[in-house]
């Protein structure tokens, strides 16, 4: 089963990591969108994505990396339903 | 169609988990889907006090939970443990435990930890919002 | 066929109460007779440290409970090998609880993997 990987503080992302499969999902949201605007958060994990909303919010959205795809909320609740679950990594 | 059921953690004014949370079942709600029940824990439950008094110009995150479950039928459950020690109650915890009156925002009911368990089972998904 | 979960314990006691109201959780589940596997990784072996005396600070202290997860038959207990070397902890620091296993990340990663709720509070 591959998960969607929720992770909404930024220092969280490296905690979860040796847990990701390269199929499953990471989605960045609120604090930890700052990741997708920094070189240095590449992952092994091929679907990468980071909040649209909460890179806006931020004023960040044009430093987004390529490398994240970003997604609004209606992406958001399918990519939900996509993966076979989601993990919010608290 | 699919059936969520969110379970929320985060402090409502003190992070975004709330406002997320929010947006999230709007959204869901607009694609078509069910949603079961919200379950509210550990300090997720403070928003279930009718006694928030947000400035004027900022949003009333317990009136946004309470539009969304009148509107469209939604449970918004919270944990009646996390609750009491967090000075959440309904009338008749209030009388259970003497206290002098309770807070509990009517579109809010509080019950146990059960009925996160049963969201799970019978829901689709659960997300977490913490 | 009931839907099976994991509780992922990755935050240290007494700071935060979420390993107390995750262990609620934990229960519950059990009560409902799901498949539960509790697994702890990165601070969150510091929940199972045998030491701990936190009455001295008023708090209640919730580390026995989890010394009878056993007997809610919540029997697949995974500790984070990298965890205990990255904090300098040995086995003999943590609550003599038969049923621990002490895994690789992978073990881990494959248990979350075929889960169907996986919870971090």
């Amino acid at each position: 089963m591959n998960s969607l990987y929720i992770i909404n503080n930024p220092q969280k992302l490296s905690e979860a990591l040796p847990f990701i499969g390269e199929n499953d999902g990471i989605l960045l949201i609120e604090d930890a969108v700052v990741l997708a605007t920094s070189d240095s958060a590449q992952t092994h994990c091929k679907n990468q994505f980071a909040l649209e909303e909460d890179l806006i919010a931020r004023g960040v959205k044009d430093k987004s990396q390529a490398s994240w795809e970003l997604v609004d909320y209606p992406r958001f609740v399918e990519l939900t339903l996509t993966f076979d679950k989601s993990i919010t990594w608290l | 169609m699919a059936t969520f059921s969110l379970l929320v953690t985060a402090n409502p004014y003190s992070s975004q988990g709330q406002f997320s949370a929010i947006e999230f079942a709007r959204t869901l709600l607009e694609q078509g889907h069910n949603l079961l029940r919200v379950f509210f824990y550990a300090d997720g439950v403070l928003v279930a006090s009718r006694l928030h008094a947000p400035p004027a110009d900022e949003i009333n995150l317990t009136k946004s939970w309470a539009k969304l479950a009148i509107e469209k039928d939604i449970e918004l459950i919270a944990c009646v443990t996390a609750a009491n020690k967090r000075g959440i109650v309904n009338a008749s915890e209030a009388e259970r435990n003497a206290l002098t009156g309770d807070n509990l925002d009517p579109a809010f009911e509080i019950s146990g930890l059960g009925q996160l368990t049963e969201a799970m089972l019978e829901s689709d998904r659960v997300i977490t919002f913490g | 066929m009931s839907k099976s979960i994991c509780i992922v314990f990755n935050k240290a006691p007494y700071g935060s109460q979420a390993g107390r109201e995750l262990l609620d959780i934990a229960l519950m589940a059990a009560a409902f007779d799901m498949p539960i596997t509790a697994i702890f990784t990165g601070q969150g072996v510091y929940q199972l440290i045998n030491n701990q005396q936190p009455d001295i600070l008023n708090i209640k202290n919730h580390s026995a409970t989890f010394k009878a997860l056993p007997l809610y038959d919540i029997e697949q207990i995974l500790v984070d090998q990298n965890a205990l070397h990255q904090f300098n902890l040995s086995q003999n620091d943590l609550l003599g609880i038969d049923e621990l296993q002490y895994v690789s990340a992978d073990v881990i990663k494959s248990r979350i993997a075929n889960s169907d709720f996986v919870l971090t509070l």
